[in-house]
């Protein structure tokens, strides 16, 4: 049984222009002690995903629909309290793309992260706790003296899963927790994110744009596209073998050192007020068919645990 | 402004002993001295696109904004080498005013870089207009051609610049960039914030550009692939200091510096068969504060150091006829 279980969610924004469908009708499934990837474009609901399953959506957006199973019980229908109380930061916490910067400027680490414990009603011994938790991040004791700016964007990220580990959490969602740190701290953080994995036991949500860097940590992937799931499967086999276009077209896209050229993808992502008839990657994809315009394809299985949703399968 | 001294003809722009240091507190406060550019000598060929590396805070923004005479050197110089006559800005350079058109800079967050209130007409007449160009047959035709020359559809000019993509904006700013006919172009790490599908059209764009009017650029990036991608050369710096430059396939292929093999090292690959590319790797997170530094920059995170890289940092030395480093290695 999956540790947390997704079903035929949905997130939408009601904004003047219409309703933005951000998350429509996605399911997934997190086993315990995997890491899984949720890739696609800016703007096609990563993001809004993640929040959702922390259930920190704000006006304009609400949660519309679906269930989210944490150990097969549904957290969604809890009350704010009961969800704040035993599920936010307790079972599930998240680090976000800007964590590093979301620290009070005013107050020194250590504070901050005490903070944490005694808001959550921690009972074990504040300074203890946070020094293992630095040592967990591979910081130096002495960081939870210095305030953030002393930091740097590297060590203040770490400090921030710090933070984030503090009341021992099942699940851990990463939002983008490396895009705006250079390649050499990117890949010292996920190498912290593979050994604490493997130590405490996490289960990890990935998400990120960057597919190159997803292949470094992730066991499945999810790719996303307009509010919607088009791929998924294990994510060997999904680099080996795309098979939805858009996975295709999204592979291609990746800068390599070993290639000469990176290539876009054409187009651009509908508005998610207003998505076409039928699929809707059909306005971009070089395979379109007629079928494709008119009806829109459901994820289906099609060998072992790979899910496509795409009328050529 | 000083005398030029030789320049070699083919050089549109070029730095020599180049220091911009930021000094905070002072007075009451101890004295705090960041040497944001430490003693650069580079060249850029005319027409030549020249990728800047490096990691966050290394220095390739500032040292990109005192070539276009955005901020005042401490130390050094910078020589322009212009068609008529060449220009050097020293640190006791007054004004720059009349060669500002000529150099310009694309900025990494398209979101923040124009006012996302303008209209698109607005944000492109500006920069021509605070350039005392006043007439309207000319402007309207100067944004209709690098409309075109970026790809952005005529009829956007209405619109505001907050109803554009992330990639159009990044489009825009490189259109308003090139209203002014530059020379030479500083392009700030300018698909950083984009995308993966988004970053291969404005590098395809930009190298478009180049071949089309011949324009020099300055591309900042961390991302070696796609330095690799756009420029001929690579210079890669590290505190400040150029510890490696050369041919951008050379540098690549037969990486010398030891942070240019950590940098390369570093960026995620993928490789179907297995996880775990990215090596376990070996360098510790920086302790040195770069205002009392002697020796090599890299010292504190370098495997192969010895007492002499703590002691003398290396000179830049040709290793062959077009790649240079700055190692006692070699
Ligand atoms: N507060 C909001 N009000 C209105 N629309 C919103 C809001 N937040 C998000 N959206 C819309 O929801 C969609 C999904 O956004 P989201 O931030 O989840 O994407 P993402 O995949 O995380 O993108 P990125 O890669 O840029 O982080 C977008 O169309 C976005 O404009
Ligand atoms: N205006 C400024 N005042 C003080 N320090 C600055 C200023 N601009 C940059 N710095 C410092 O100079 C160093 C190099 O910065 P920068 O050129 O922005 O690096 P990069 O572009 O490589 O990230 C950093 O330590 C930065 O904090
Ligand atoms: S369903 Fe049709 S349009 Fe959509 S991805 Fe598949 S082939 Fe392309
Ligand atoms: S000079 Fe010494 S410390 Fe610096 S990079 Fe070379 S070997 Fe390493
Ligand atoms: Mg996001
Ligand atoms: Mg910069």
């Amino acid at each position: 049984m999956p540790i947390l279980s997704v079903k035929d969610f949905s997130i939408h924004f009601y904004t003047p222009k219409g309703v933005r469908k951000a998350v429509d009708k996605v399911n997934l499934d997190l086993n315990k002690k995997e890491v899984i990837g949720i890739a696609g474009e800016s703007g096609s609901g990563k993001s809004t995903l993640a929040m959702g399953i922390m259930r920190l959506i704000t006006p304009p957006g609400k949660i519309v629909g679906g269930k989210v199973l944490f150990n097969n019980e549904d957290i969604l229908s809890y009350d704010e309290d009961k969800f704040n109380k035993e599920i936010r930061w307790k079972k599930i916490s998240m680090i976000f793309q800007g964590s590093m910067n979301g620290f009070t400027p005013v107050f020194k680490i250590g504070q901050q992260i005490e903070e944490v414990l005694e808001v959550h009603e921690y009972k074990g011994n504040f300074k203890e706790r946070v020094n293992e938790l630095l040592k967990m991040v591979e910081l130096d004791p002495s960081v939870s003296d210095k305030y953030p700016h002393e930091l740097s964007g590297g060590m203040r990220q770490r400090a921030f899963i710090a933070m984030a580990l503090a009341l021992n959490p099942e699940i851990l969602i990463c939002d983008e927790p490396t895009t705006a740190l250079d390649v050499i701290t990117q890949a010292k953080i996920i190498n912290l994110l593979k050994t604490l994995k493997k130590e405490l036991g996490l289960s990890i949500i990935f998400i990120t744009h960057d597919l190159a860097l997803l292949s470094e940590i992730s066991d499945r992937l999810y790719i996303m596209y307009a509010g919607s799931i088009m791929e998924s499967g294990y994510s060997l086999d999904l680099y080996k073998n795309p098979k939805h276009p858009y996975t295709q077209l999204l592979m291609d896209s990746i800068a390599d050192i070993n290639k000469d050229y990176i290539k876009g993808i054409p187009g651009f992502m509908p508005d998610l007020a207003n998505l076409p008839k039928g699929c809707r990657f059909s306005d971009r994809c070089p395979y379109a068919m007629e079928i494709c315009k008119q009806k829109e394809p459901e994820l289906k299985r099609i060998e072992g645990d790979r899910y496509v949703s795409c009328w050529l399968y | 402004m000083s005398h030029a001294g030789y320049i070699d003809p083919n050089v549109l722009i070029q730095t020599e002993g180049l220091k911009v240091y930021f000094v905070r507190g002072g007075f009451l406060a101890e004295k705090q001295i960041t040497k944001a550019v430490d003693g650069v000598s580079i060249k850029i060929n005319k027409g030549e696109v020249m990728a800047l590396v490096g990691e966050s805070g290394s220095g390739k923004t500032t040292l990109g904004r005192a070539m276009i005479g955005l901020q005042k050197p401490t130390e050094g110089k910078i020589i322009y080498n212009r068609d008529s006559s060449p220009v050097v800005i020293t640190p006791k350079t007054k004004i720059i005013k009349h060669i500002r058109r000529e150099l310009q800079m694309v900025y990494q967050d398209p979101y923040s870089s124009i006012d996302p209130y303008m209209k698109v007409y607005d944000a492109l007449s500006m920069p021509l207009k605070y350039s005392k160009i006043k007439d309207k047959e000319y402007i309207n035709k100067k944004i209709e051609e690098v409309l075109n020359m970026v790809g952005l559809p005529l009829d956007l000019i209405n619109n505001y610049v907050f109803q554009l993509s992330g990639g159009q904006r990044q489009r825009l700013s490189i259109a308003r960039a090139l209203s002014l006919d530059p020379k030479f172009l500083v392009a700030d790490e300018p698909v950083t914030m984009l995308d993966a599908s988004l970053k291969g059209e404005i590098v395809d764009l930009l190298k478009k550009i180049n071949k089309q009017t011949g324009i020099t650029i300055l591309f900042i990036t961390h991302e070696l692939p796609i330095a690799k991608i756009v420029a001929n050369r690579i210079s890669v710096m590290y505190k400040g200091k150029i510890v490696e430059s050369g041919r951008a396939q050379t540098v690549l292929k037969d990486p010398l510096h030891p942070y240019t093999k950590v940098l390369l090292e570093a960026y995620p690959k993928i490789n179907p068969e297995s996880k775990d590319t990215i090596k376990t790797i070996n360098v510790k997170e920086s302790k040195i504060d770069t205002s009392k530094i002697q020796g090599c920059p890299f010292y504190d995170r370098c495997p192969f150091a010895t007492q002499k890289c703590l002691e003398k940092m290396p000179d830049i030395k040709s290793m062959s006829s077009d790649h240079e480093v700055a190692c006692w290695l070699y």
